[in-house]
């Protein structure tokens, strides 16, 4: 009998990862730069940790980072493995029938981006005659054909396609994500001489809800605790702080 | 490229679990192999059945489907368990989980292996050796094992090659492995193209050291047999 309990609790041992000692367990991804990426010592860092922590240290709970794969994040966090997916989720329909939200804490805001020294302004006269290229078929284009139905639009099959007719001199601006375009052609050498103007758009019915944070459906304390704590952090400047290490922007959108 | 310089010693540990990874699968699925050979042998209908329902239902299912059945399913089976016994959350490690699925998976393939291997050896070895005294054990162990290995051995190094490269699979459950890791080293550097080359390399240096390996355990076992 001595031995079979002995038996069971090896077992047991074999079965049980490490100790969950932290309040809070928090899935995280680490290949979606430069908001979560592993490091080459194996760590993950980025924008979505140091938010995690930041709002961790604002709740005044300890917090533990779960590395895990972005198939299985949501079924991690539903089988209890951690107790928040904070990995630059989009807040989407289908994944409010599994999953709940808490409110945005980012929605990368979509700008224009035209020549430095053009003097355009993101006004129906100030585009007056202007030809503005966007990707084909996404979310950029329904925004300016329902905010800007009489600018001259271009479409293009790719991004980097819109990009070198901007460069080329045949389009006046591109309307695209304004962090993908800061990483995909404003801080490369292609990028030279462009910059952002307007302001950063980022209106629910065009561009989503943006990134939550994920939780099990059913904890309302815990979103609570999220919500007040995001709204703490921006306000008291430690989002600003975090948001100014990764981007020229303030992606907390609009 | 340098960049993989940079991050081999993350690869190097994330090797270092693949093998792992394969090397107790392989423990695990001999096991099983050698149960489910000798259920299949069986003159008990019942273990026969046991036998022929392992090999057809395993045999028949994907790889990654029943490691994310195991890792996820299994993790809710404890769940419940535990809170209908008032147990403080268990956690399901990933590593064991990846272990059990392919040990499990590559158990079935064995089977068949050993099953296949026991039936070449011909009758008249058994009946030879039991006229001449010896007894169940040593028949066994004596005359058909050194036998069923020596039939065995090419259809267990093909399982092994297979199973050291579906240990890929285990990456979904978020265990670090060569795949995963470098997976998310070359989505964060953006230099997939050089991370997946590396990959590539590993796990062809791996099978090549197995296959000398193996070959030096062929001569082994064929030793006094004329080539």
């Amino acid at each position: 009998m001595k031995r079979i309990s002995a038996i069971a609790a090896a077992t047991a041992a074999l079965f049980a990862g490490q100790a969950i000692a932290a309040d809070l367990n928090i899935c995280v991804e680490g290949a979606y730069p430069p908001f979560s990426e592993t490091t080459s010592s194996g760590d993950i860092v980025g924008f979505d940790i140091d938010i995690a922590n930041a709002l961790c240290a604002e709740m005044g709970k300890s917090c533990e980072m779960v590395q895990s794969d972005w198939d299985g994040i949501i079924p991690a966090l539903l089988e209890h493995k951690c107790d928040a997916i904070i990995a630059s989720m989009s807040i989407t329909e289908d994944r409010m029938k599994v999953i709940d939200f808490t409110n945005k804490y980012y929605n990368t805001p979509a700008r224009f981006i035209g020549a430095k020294d053009a003097g355009l302004t993101d006004t129906p006269e100030g585009l007056k005659g202007k030809v503005v290229g966007v990707q084909r078929g996404t979310i950029h284009q329904d925004f300016m054909e329902s905010e800007f139905p009489d600018v001259e639009l271009k479409l293009y099959g790719t991004q980097d396609e819109a990009y070198l007719d901007l460069q080329a001199g045949r389009i006046d601006a591109v309307m695209a994500d304004s962090v993908a375009m800061d990483e995909g052609f404003l801080k490369t050498d292609n990028g030279k001489g462009f910059a952002f103007f307007g302001k950063g758009y980022s209106i629910p019915k065009y561009h989503g809800e943006g990134a939550g944070i994920g939780i099990r459906k059913g904890e309302e304390d815990l979103k609570k605790a999220f919500n007040a704590a995001i709204d703490k952090i921006r306000a008291s400047g430690q989002y600003k702080k975090i948001n100014d290490k990764y981007f020229n922007v303030d992606i907390y959108g609009g | 490229m340098f960049t993989v310089i940079e991050y081999a010693p993350l690869l190097g540990r994330g090797a270092l679990v693949t093998i792992s990874v394969a090397v107790l699968s392989l423990v695990l699925a001999t096991g099983l192999g050698v149960l489910g050979a000798a259920a299949k042998l069986s003159k008990r209908g019942l273990w026969r059945s046991v036998g022929m329902g392992y090999t057809t239902i395993v045999r028949g299912i994907p790889d990654l489907v029943l490691i994310l059945l195991i890792y996820f399913g299994g993790q809710r089976l404890v769940n419940d368990i535990g809170s209908t016994l008032g147990f403080d959350y268990i956690e399901v490690s990933k590593f064991w989980a990846g272990v059990i699925s392919i040990g499990f998976i590559y158990g079935a393939y064995l089977s068949e292996t050993f099953r296949g291997a026991y039936l070449t050896v011909p009758r008249g070895q058994a009946e030879a050796a039991q006229a001449l005294g010896m007894k169940t054990i040593a028949t066994l162990w004596k005359v058909l094992v050194p036998q069923i290995l020596r039939f065995a051995l090419p259809g267990y190094s093909n399982v092994w090659m297979v199973l050291v490269k579906s240990t890929a699979v285990v990456s979904v459950i978020g265990l670090s492995d060569l795949v995963g890791l470098a997976d998310k080293a070359g989505k964060s550097t953006r230099q997939q193209f050089w991370f997946y080359l590396a990959v590539l390399l590993a796990y062809l240096f791996i099978t090549i050291i197995s296959e000398h390996l193996l070959k030096r355990l062929d001569k082994r076992v064929n030793r006094g047999i004329p080539a």
